[in-house]
């Protein structure tokens, strides 16, 4: 069954952007954007070390703020704090972008197919069809 | 009758027992998910929007018999992605018949035939196979030609082996009803147990809250879909929850009734909406804010008539008085009659 979500327009995607939270109130929307996106992301933390990878859940209500992540290279789930966050980079792909049953009826139809024969051919080459 | 005597009698039995012990929410369908990769990219589908490294990530079988053992629902509804893509699917579904779960493996049925020798016919095994429509239109929804007919041709084989065989059907406004009606005659000459329909959902971030226009457009697109049943069509759904989508009855939104537990745990609040994860199900219980959620609470339910929030309420309904029972049967008997 399909399952639709609230897909943004190309033109809101945050592929791309970076923020660089200067307050606490920013730092929580700026996690709540990255736990929204589709993508994987990039965090600069405090400690000068940088991951990246798809932000899965986040509790800003906890006693400790923190979001969980699923590095993109390593097994395993890292814990990081709000508090040790200094930067969010939109790196990866947002693979939600323009991906709405809306925007799918309203692409042309050869865009359609050029899509759906991608992810066939993707599909194929894992032995997934 | 679409469903089998003994998993009436079990889901009647556990919501019965739920309502004299007074629990005020509790589960009726656990929705796993244990892995988001698919073959298939249908339009409008969030469930596969993710990163590469996500959708190659897996629950275990003990992951999945674990949370079914937490949440207690009677029935363990597998969608995905495509299970069938799990190499360890058979294991899981194993493990769930041994624990007597009725379940719904929902697949597009691409993989179907090649891998029904890893299974058993089973009454607590359903093939709940995704068909949108007729060929054109399913084809046009999964965005593949060819794939209706693969279908076809996968449950003609689980039918012949033996296996239990349902549809499940997502429907937006701009379905024919002609055309609809035509996809059940079909689904019911191929022999099919039951057939599952639902609205297809959409959030707009800016929703158009003028008398939920949406909704209503929905309500009339199953009038004309329902109204003037056929008896020779078997939904495998309470007759409360068709006269709902209908515009018939109003409900308000059971989010708790179908769990979802995925590679991320326990999700917030529902099936559809992801605002967050917990580790275990009493958590998701304890710490959702469940009435922030459902019609005229949340501009991201305004127009959601989705079963998974749904025919729990539906169900609830038929189990909660003798008239909702009375309401249930009379309609089961008689779908046409008012």
């Amino acid at each position: 069954m399909t399952t639709p979500h609230h897909f943004p327009s190309d033109s809101d995607s945050l592929e791309g952007r970076v923020f660089r939270p200067a307050t606490v109130l920013e730092l929580r929307e700026a996690v709540e954007q990255a736990f929204d996106y589709r993508g994987d992301v990039l965090l600069e933390l405090s400690s000068g070390k940088r991951v990246e990878g798809y932000v899965s859940n986040r509790d800003a209500q906890a006693v400790e703020p923190f979001l969980e992540m699923f590095p993109k290279d390593e097994p395993g789930i890292h814990i990081i704090r709000f508090a040790d966050i200094t930067a969010i980079s939109f790196t990866g792909k947002d693979t939600a972008s323009g991906k709405s049953w809306e925007a799918w009826v309203m692409k042309k139809e050869a865009q359609r197919w050029a899509e759906a024969e991608q992810a066939s051919n993707d599909a194929r080459a894992r032995g997934h069809l | 009758m679409a469903v089998p005597v003994s998993q009436m009698y079990t889901v009647a039995s556990y919501v019965l027992a739920q309502k004299m012990r007074r629990v005020k929410r509790y589960p009726l369908v656990l929705m796993l998910e244990p892995l988001f990769r698919c073959n298939l990219a249908c339009a409008g589908c969030g469930k596969i929007q993710y990163p590469d490294h996500i959708l190659d990530k897996r629950l275990t079988p003990e992951q999945c018999w674990t949370a079914a053992d937490e949440c207690g629902a009677p029935m363990v509804s597998i969608p995905g992605g495509e299970p069938l893509i799990h190499p360890e699917m058979a294991e899981i579904v194993r493990g769930l018949v041994q624990r007597r779960k009725y379940i719904y493996l929902c697949t597009n049925a691409i993989l179907l035939e090649r891998k029904l020798d890893e299974y058993t016919p089973s009454k607590y095994l359903t093939f709940s196979i995704h068909m949108d429509g007729l060929q054109e239109e399913h084809d046009h929804a999964v965005c593949r030609d060819g794939v209706y007919d693969v279908a076809v041709k996968a449950i003609q084989a689980a039918l012949k082996r033996g296996f239990r065989v349902t549809t499940n059907t997502t429907l937006f406004d701009d379905a024919d009803p002609r055309r609809v009606r035509a996809f059940f005659d079909s689904m019911m000459q191929l022999g099919v147990e039951g057939m599952m329909i639902s609205p297809g959902y959409s959030y707009q971030k800016a929703p158009d809250q003028k008398n939920f226009l949406k909704r209503g457009r929905t309500q009339q697109l199953f009038a004309r879909i329902l109204e003037d049943r056929k008896r020779s069509w078997r939904f495998n759904q309470s007759p409360l929850f068709l006269d709902f989508l209908m515009g018939k009855r109003e409900y308000q939104c059971t989010p708790w009734g179908n769990p979802t537990y995925n590679i991320f745990g326990w999700q917030k609040p529902c099936y559809l909406l992801q605002e967050g994860y917990v580790k275990t199900f009493q958590e998701l219980l304890e710490s959702t804010n469940w009435d922030g959620y459902g019609t005229g609470r949340n501009e991201k339910c305004a127009d959601c008539m989705v079963h998974c929030g749904y025919e729990p309420s539906a169900v609830s309904d038929t189990f909660g008085s003798w008239s909702g029972f009375g309401r249930t049967v009379r309609l089961t008997l008689t779908p046409n009659g008012r």
